[in-house]
């Protein structure tokens, strides 16, 4: 992709209009098939899927050092309930 | 000891040093003509334009630095100097002392990388003047960021390797705008002159050289002390 | 090292409540609620309330992790660097998650046809290397051991990185063409400047997932600290 090499004709909205305001005629094909359907509404679903798998996967991560960390607790010498048992 | 004597006594130190064993002269020098020859024969007999010419020659040069500038206080770690220095200057006098070394040994390697593109690649150029600038004020700016993060990585248990990592992220700014005016001074026949077109990008690249040594500067003391 | 004990009481369990009721709120409004209709973006436009808070929690999380690293340089306290630390890796889990709802975004609604992923633009850019720099910031943390120098270098290279980054605010748009509103010619909000009724969802939803980032956040410090905490023994 060419830059512009001045920024005076960057402000030439004609550059944008023939890179983003192009409709398509070609019929879509493999996922924007799916993608475009019912206004675009799956886009959202997406969208909202992937933050959700990506927090997911963080809670996931934190779910095993925590797990970890339990595994330390009991493995530390017992200090406190000695005379409890 | 006033301050710029000892930041010049540093100075002189390293330039004494590496004039007796020239390891990163030599080294930046080798760096820049093999990777010169390689891209001379990768692109082989064809021409290549001005933008293509200069992104290459910015490659290059910050790969170069990345690759040659980590060793400035490395080598102070393996000779054992840095207590001695730690004890007799203050740390922004060492600073001073390694910056104005990195800049000599960057502009150094600018001109020859540039004269050496031109000469391979049979680039023609229209603006002299500003190509000079950019490469100096890109030496500014690529020395200042270097040093700082060679100070970091002597610190690392892992010299090598890290440095680019840590400075290509930070070298973005520069190597765009550096890339823009170079491009613009090896264009023949642009419209506006070549200085007029490139006068924000020139403040940028001073201003990005100011902050970035300000910052290392105000950060500098926390590398250096223990 | 002092590790100074974190109890997070009631009124941070409420916090989370709120946070948890807040965010469904938000997206349930955020997929019901009727949008004014744009040509090319039509329902997609909703994205905006999802992609574009990702934008303002990685600034969240990059403000929080400078702030605690000239802290730490103040004071060296394991507390702090840990939270340099933690805000890092939170803000790069929605920097990642932004960078990849914007391709997708992009991709099934201007892109169409094109079958491009990747437009090199400016926002898309500077979280690219926002990224890199955290990565950067990770790797060289692993490369010291010892935790008081690992602590004080890693945030000097935090810090150096912040008093960069305003550069790739000013040089990537200069460079690059942008989707994004606030860029010239942007044809994506424009024309409507956020109307009205979109605003009602988009302020609580950059509030929500700002929210969003602070709970994760603490946690994983609280964690960090733990973990400390049990290694001092």
């Amino acid at each position: 992709m060419q830059a512009p090499i001045t920024p005076t004709d960057s402000t030439d909205a004609a550059v944008y209009d023939s890179v983003w305001a192009a409709i398509p005629d070609a019929p879509p094909v493999g996922l924007e098939t799916v993608m475009l359907q019912q206004d675009k509404l799956y886009v959202v679903l997406a969208v909202v899927l992937i933050i959700w798998f990506g927090v997911l996967f963080f809670l996931f991560r934190t779910d095993r050092r925590l797990a970890q960390l339990e595994d330390d607790l009991d493995a530390r010498p017992e200090r406190e309930d000695t005379f409890g048992a | 000891m006033d301050w710029l004597h000892g930041a010049w006594a540093v100075f002189q130190k390293d330039l004494r040093l590496e004039l007796r064993t020239r390891y990163a002269i030599n080294a930046l020098l080798l760096f820049v003509v093999s990777s010169l020859l390689l891209v001379a024969f990768a692109i082989g007999t064809g021409q290549v334009g001005e933008r293509v010419a200069s992104a290459l020659l910015w490659v290059v040069i910050v790969f170069a630095g990345a690759v040659g500038l980590g060793r400035a206080f490395v080598a102070e770690e393996e000779r054992g100097t840095v207590l001695l220095l730690q004890l007799h200057l203050r740390p922004s006098m060492v600073y001073a002392g390694k910056l104005l070394f990195n800049v000599l040994l960057v502009g150094a390697m600018n001109a020859i990388a540039a004269v050496g593109f031109v000469l391979v690649l049979g680039l023609e150029v229209e603006a002299v003047g500003l190509l000079a600038a950019t490469l100096a004020l890109g030496a500014l700016g690529l020395a200042g960021a270097m040093t700082l993060l060679s100070a970091i990585i002597a610190r690392a248990a892992s010299g090598g390797p890290l440095l680019p990592v840590l400075a290509f992220p930070l070298l973005i700014p520069l190597l765009l705008t550096v890339v823009r005016v170079t491009q613009r001074a090896l264009l023949l026949g642009a419209s506006a002159g070549p200085w007029d077109a490139s006068a924000g990008d020139l403040v940028t690249l001073g201003a990005y050289a100011g902050v970035v040594i300000t910052a290392s500067v105000l950060l500098f003391d926390y590398v250096w002390n223990d | 090292m002092n590790t100074t004990r974190t109890r997070y009481g009631t009124g941070y369990r409420f916090l989370t409540i709120g946070i948890a009721g807040w965010m469904t709120v938000v997206i349930v409004a955020g997929l019901v609620l009727s949008i004014p209709r744009l040509n090319i973006l039509e329902e997609s436009a909703r994205n905006l309330y999802f992609h574009v808070p990702m934008w303002f929690a990685l600034m969240a999380g990059m403000i929080v992790s400078a702030v605690y690293s000239a802290r730490y340089l103040m004071k060296p306290t394991l507390e702090r660097d840990v939270r340099a630390e933690q805000a890092a890796l939170v803000a790069m889990l929605f920097g990642v998650l932004g960078l990849i709802t914007g391709m997708v975004w992009a991709r099934f609604t201007w892109y169409v046809g094109t079958g491009k992923w990747w437009n090199f633009d400016p926002k898309q850019s500077m979280t690219a290397v926002q990224l890199m720099v955290f990565a950067a910031y990770f790797v060289l943390r692993s490369s010291i051991d010892e935790p008081r120098k690992r602590g004080r270098i890693a945030a000097v290279y935090n810090l150096f990185a912040v008093a960069i980054a305003p550069f790739l605010l000013y040089v990537l748009p200069r460079q690059l063409e942008s989707l994004h509103p606030g860029g010239e010619g942007s044809p994506a909000f424009s024309q409507t400047d956020l109307a009205p009724e979109m605003r009602m969802v988009f302020y609580p939803a950059v509030i929500g997932f700002i929210a969003l980032f602070w709970w994760i956040y603490t946690q994983r410090v609280r964690l960090r600290l733990a973990e400390e905490r049990l290694a001092d023994g």
